[in-house]
C-alpha cells in the first residue's frame, strides 16, 4: 500500500461522516424521488412504475388551472411580486440608513429587528394586524377614506383585473415577506461600506447629484449583492411554506388562492398520500429553479458588474 | 474570578444539576413500566388541560391493571401522522395512537392498519358495534370492518343568543324558514353598510353539516360514486350562497372566515357578532364561563341556548355533520392486548361505563354509546350543563353522518370545502351546479387512485 493511497485513505476516513451523511440523506433521497415520480407509491406498499402518468396529470393541471396549476400561478404570482420588492426596499432602506445620521445603529437594529423574529410568531401578528374587521392596517385605511381590505381572507388578486387595488390573500403574503427584508438590507449595507469613495467624488467632480450617484455609482456597484439576493429571493419565494401554512391554517385557504407549491406538494405527499405525484412535482419545481437560475445567470453578464472585473 | 466567587459558581452548577437529575427522575417515574407488566404505548396529541385529563385516565387505567402498563406519549398534532407513518414503516409503531384526521381508510387500504377483528373475539367486535351509537361505527368502519374505536365526537348544533331571539320576539329555528327570518330580522347594519352583527351567516366549511340537513349524501358506498353534484348538496350550497347575494362576497368573507376557531371569551357568539352559530359541544365550557364572568361583573346575564340544526321540508332532521377522536392500532404493534383492554376503559365498552363517564365529564366530552350516556354520573353532568344536552341526544341520532370514510378522504374533504368557499366569498364564482360538479370530477378521480390498489 503506498503512502499516497494510506493519505487519500486517511483523508478519506476523516471526511466519513460528512460523506455517509451526503450519500444517505441527500443523494439517496434526491435519486429514490426521481424513481418514484415515475411510480406509484404511498410510503407503505412498495413502489409500483406506472411511467409519466404523473408528469401527464401535472401537465393537465397545467392546462386546466386546478391543483398545480393554480399553484403554479399563486407561487408565480408571490415570487413575482415579492422578489424586486424585497431587492427594492432593501436597497432603499440601506442607501437610507447608510446616511451619516445621528441615531444611525439604533435605526439600524430596528429594522433588522423584525428578521429575527421567529416565522410563526410574525404569523400569527400578521394575522391580527390584516385581520379585515379589527385589525390596525385596515382601521388606518378606514381612517385616511380608504376602503378597507380583506387580506389574508381575500379571493382577489391586488395587481391582475379584475380585482384591482382589491389586496387579497397573496398580497397580504407579499406584505408579511417584506417584514422579513433586514436580511437582505444587512448585506446591502455591508455592500456599501465596500464601494470606493473615490467613485463618488469622481462623480461629484463630473457634476453627478444625489440620485444620479446612486444610479450610476451605487447600484452598479451593489449590482453582485443584488443578484445574489435575486436568486436567493426566487428560490426561496418558490419554497414558501411556513408563512402560508399558518395563515391558512394548513389548507391554502381561501379556495385555494394562497395555495402555494410547497404548500401544495406537502398536502399531496403526507395528507394524500400520493407520494409519487408530489416526487413529480418537486422534480418540476428543481428543473424550474435550475433553468430560472441558468437564465438569471446568463443575462447577469448584461448587468451585474464586478469589481476589478477585466483588470 | 476570585476563589470564593469559583465556589460559589460551582455550588450554584452543582444545585442546578441536582434540581435537574431530581426533575428529571421525577418526569421518568410516571412511565417507568412495572417488570411485571407488559408496556403498551399510547400515542395522542391532546396538551393542556385535555392532557391532564388523558393522563388522569391513564393512571387509572394503571391502577386497575395487573398485566399492562399504559405509557401515555404527547406529541404536536399537526405531525402526528407523519411520525406514525415513520413508525409504521420503520416497524415500530405505537401499540394505540388516537387521531382525527381523516386518514382511517388510507392506512386501511394499505394494510397499515390492524381491523378489530384481528384484536378481539368476532363475538366481542359484534357486542362493541351495537353498543356504540350509529355516528360512532361509521367513524371507524371502513368496507364493513371496524378498524378504529371512536373515543368522542364532535357533534354540531346551532347555538342561539336568546336574549335577542326574545327581544325580536323570536323563538329557536326549527326550520330554514325560520333560521331565514331570524338572520333577516337582529342583523345589524350600520348607515355606512358594514355589518356589526349577522342574526346568522353560513360558514363554507359547514357544507358538510348542510348537505346531510338538506337530505344529500355527499358519496355511494355501494356504487362508489361520488354524489357531491346531487340536488340536495345543490340546494344547500345555493342557500349558503343566498347570503353572500345579501351582503357581498366581502363582507361575508370578512365576516365569517377563521371565526371558528377563535377560543374563549372570542368565540363570536359571546362576543356579540352573530345572533346563531353552528358550532360544537366544547363551546358550552366558553358560555358557561363567559356567564360567570358577567355574574361576578354584576352584569346582566346573556342567555344562550342550543338546538339541533334547522331543516327544510325535504331535509333530514336532528341531523349533521360528526368528526371525532378515534383509536387506531397500527400493524406491528407489540401488544394487541393490551391496546384492547386500554380501549375498552376509556370508552367504557365492556363494564367500564362508571370510568367511561368519568371521563367525558372531566373534558366535557361526547360518550360514544347510549350505555355511557345514560350512567348517573354523566345524566348528572347534564343536569349542571343543560346545553350540553342537545348535543348528547344528537350523537345517538341516526343521521349525524362523518366525511365519507374512503381512501382520498383528505382531499375529498378538501375540495368540497374549496368549492363551498369559492361559491361563497368570490364575487364573480362561477355557478352552485358548476363548481360542485367540477368539484366531484376531480374527487371522483382522487378517489378512484386512491383505491386502485389493494382490495378490489
Amino acid at each position: 500500500m503506498s503512502a499516497n493511497f494510506r493519505r487519500n485513505l486517511t483523508g478519506f476516513a476523516f471526511v466519513s461522516p460528512w460523506l455517509i451523511g451526503l450519500g444517505l440523506l441527500f443523494v439517496y433521497p434526491f435519486a429514490a424521488s426521481l424513481y418514484w415520480s415515475f411510480c406509484r407509491y404511498d410510503l407503505l406498499s412498495p413502489p409500483e412504475f406506472i411511467g409519466t402518468e404523473h408528469y401527464q396529470r401535472l401537465a393537465s393541471e397545467i392546462a386546466t388551472g386546478e391543483g398545480f396549476g393554480k399553484a403554479i400561478w399563486n407561487t408565480g404570482y408571490f415570487a413575482l411580486l415579492s422578489v424586486p420588492l424585497s431587492i427594492a426596499i432593501g436597497v432603499g432602506l440601506a442607501t437610507m440608513l447608510s446616511w451619516n445620521v445621528r441615531g444611525q445603529a439604533v435605526y439600524r437594529t430596528l429594522f433588522f429587528l423584525p428578521s429575527v423574529v421567529p416565522i410563526v410568531a410574525s404569523s400569527v401578528l400578521w394575522i391580527w394586524l390584516l385581520d379585515p374587521r379589527d385589525g390596525i392596517l385596515n382601521r388606518f385605511l378606514q381612517s385616511v377614506s380608504l376602503p378597507s381590505q380583506l387580506w389574508f381572507k381575500g379571493a382577489t388578486e391586488a395587481m391582475t383585473p379584475p380585482d384591482f387595488l382589491d389586496f387579497g390573500s397573496k398580497d397580504a403574503l407579499v406584505l408579511m415577506s417584506l417584514w422579513g427584508v433586514g436580511n437582505f438590507m444587512v448585506i446591502y449595507l455591508a455592500a456599501m461600506g465596500d464601494i470606493p469613495t473615490q467613485l463618488y467624488e469622481a462623480a461629484e467632480l463630473d457634476g453627478a447629484g444625489r440620485v444620479r450617484k446612486f444610479w450610476h455609482v451605487t447600484v452598479p456597484t451593489l449590482s453582485p449583492v443584488i443578484f445574489f439576493n435575486l436568486v436567493m429571493g426566487m428560490i426561496q419565494s418558490v419554497q414558501a411554506f411556513t408563512q402560508v401554512y399558518i395563515v391558512s391554517e394548513g389548507t391554502g385557504e381561501p379556495a385555494s388562492w394562497s395555495l402555494m407549491l410547497s404548500l401544495h406538494l406537502f398536502l399531496s405527499a403526507f395528507q394524500d398520500l400520493d407520494m409519487g405525484y408530489a416526487s413529480a412535482m418537486s422534480w418540476l419545481l428543481f428543473v424550474f429553479l435550475l433553468v430560472s437560475t441558468a437564465l438569471l445567470f446568463r443575462t447577469s453578464r448584461h448587468w451585474v458588474h464586478y469589481q476589478g472585473a477585466g483588470r | 474570578m476570585n476563589s470564593s466567587r469559583a465556589v460559589l459558581f460551582c455550588l450554584l452548577l452543582l444545585s442546578l444539576g441536582v434540581v435537574m437529575a431530581l426533575w428529571t427522575n421525577r418526569s421518568d417515574k410516571r412511565n417507568v413500566v412495572p417488570t411485571d407488566r407488559r408496556e403498551v404505548v399510547f400515542w395522542h396529541f391532546w396538551g393542556g388541560e385535555d392532557r391532564q385529563i388523558v393522563e388522569a385516565v391513564v393512571d387509572r387505567f394503571n391502577a386497575s391493571q395487573e398485566d399492562h402498563f399504559v405509557r401515555a406519549i404527547a406529541m404536536p398534532g399537526n405531525n402526528l401522522d407523519m411520525k406514525l407513518f415513520m413508525a409504521v414503516t420503520g416497524g415500530d409503531p405505537p401499540d394505540v395512537v388516537n387521531q382525527d384526521d381523516p386518514i382511517m381508510a388510507d392506512w386501511a387500504e394499505r394494510g397499515a392498519l390492524l381491523p378489530f377483528d384481528e384484536i378481539a373475539s368476532p363475538a366481542e367486535i359484534e357486542s362493541l358495534q351495537k353498543w356504540l351509537v350509529p355516528a360512532s361505527n361509521r367513524l371507524g368502519t371502513y368496507r364493513g370492518r371496524l378498524y378504529a374505536l371512536c373515543n368522542g365526537m364532535d357533534i354540531r348544533a346551532l347555538y342561539y343568543n336568546k336574549t335577542i331571539l326574545d327581544q325580536h320576539g323570536l323563538q329557536p329555528p326549527n326550520s330554514i324558514a325560520e333560521l331565514d327570518e331570524i338572520a333577516t330580522a337582529t342583523t345589524e347594519i350600520k348607515p355606512n353598510g358594514r355589518v356589526e352583527r349577522f342574526g346568522y351567516l353560513p360558514d363554507a366549511r359547514r357544507l358538510w353539516a348542510w348537505g346531510v340537513v338538506f337530505g344529500g349524501n355527499f358519496y355511494d358506498d355501494k356504487t362508489r360514486e361520488v354524489t357531491l353534484a346531487s340536488k340536495p348538496i345543490q340546494n344547500a350550497l345555493d342557500w349558503m350562497v343566498s347570503y353572500r347575494d345579501r351582503h357581498g362576497a366581502a363582507q361575508v368573507a370578512a365576516f365569517r372566515q377563521g371565526d371558528q376557531s377563535l377560543p374563549g371569551k372570542a368565540f363570536p357568539l359571546l362576543a356579540g357578532r352573530y345572533t346563531a352559530v353552528m358550532d360544537g359541544q366544547w363551546r358550552v365550557r366558553d358560555i358557561a364561563a363567559s356567564q360567570a364572568e358577567q355574574r361576578r361583573a354584576g352584569e346582566a346575564v346573556t342567555d344562550y341556548g342550543v338546538c339541533p340544526l334547522p331543516h327544510p321540508p325535504a331535509g333530514r332532521s336532528r341531523a349533521g355533520w360528526v368528526n371525532g377522536n378515534f383509536f387506531l392500532v397500527p400493524r406491528g404493534v407489540k401488544n394487541r392486548e393490551g391496546a384492547w383492554e386500554f380501549m375498552k376503559f376509556w370508552t367504557g365498552f365492556d363494564g367500564n361505563e362508571a370510568n367511561a363517564a368519568q371521563t367525558c365529564v372531566a373534558g366535557g366530552w361526547i360518550p360514544v354509546s347510549t350505555a355511557v350516556a345514560n350512567h348517573p354520573t354523566f345524566l348528572n353532568y347534564l343536569q349542571q350543563e343543560p346545553l350540553f344536552a342537545t348535543f348528547s341526544e344528537l350523537a345517538a341520532a341516526p343521521d349525524q353522518v362523518p366525511t365519507p370514510v374512503i381512501p382520498g378522504a383528505a382531499y375529498f374533504q378538501r375540495t368540497v370545502n374549496d368549492a363551498a368557499a369559492t361559491a361563497m366569498y368570490v364575487e364573480d364564482a362561477p355557478s352552485v351546479t358548476t363548481l360542485l360538479e367540477e368539484a366531484a370530477s376531480r374527487i371522483q378521480a382522487h378517489v378512484d387512485r386512491s383505491a386502485s390498489r389493494g382490495q378490489p
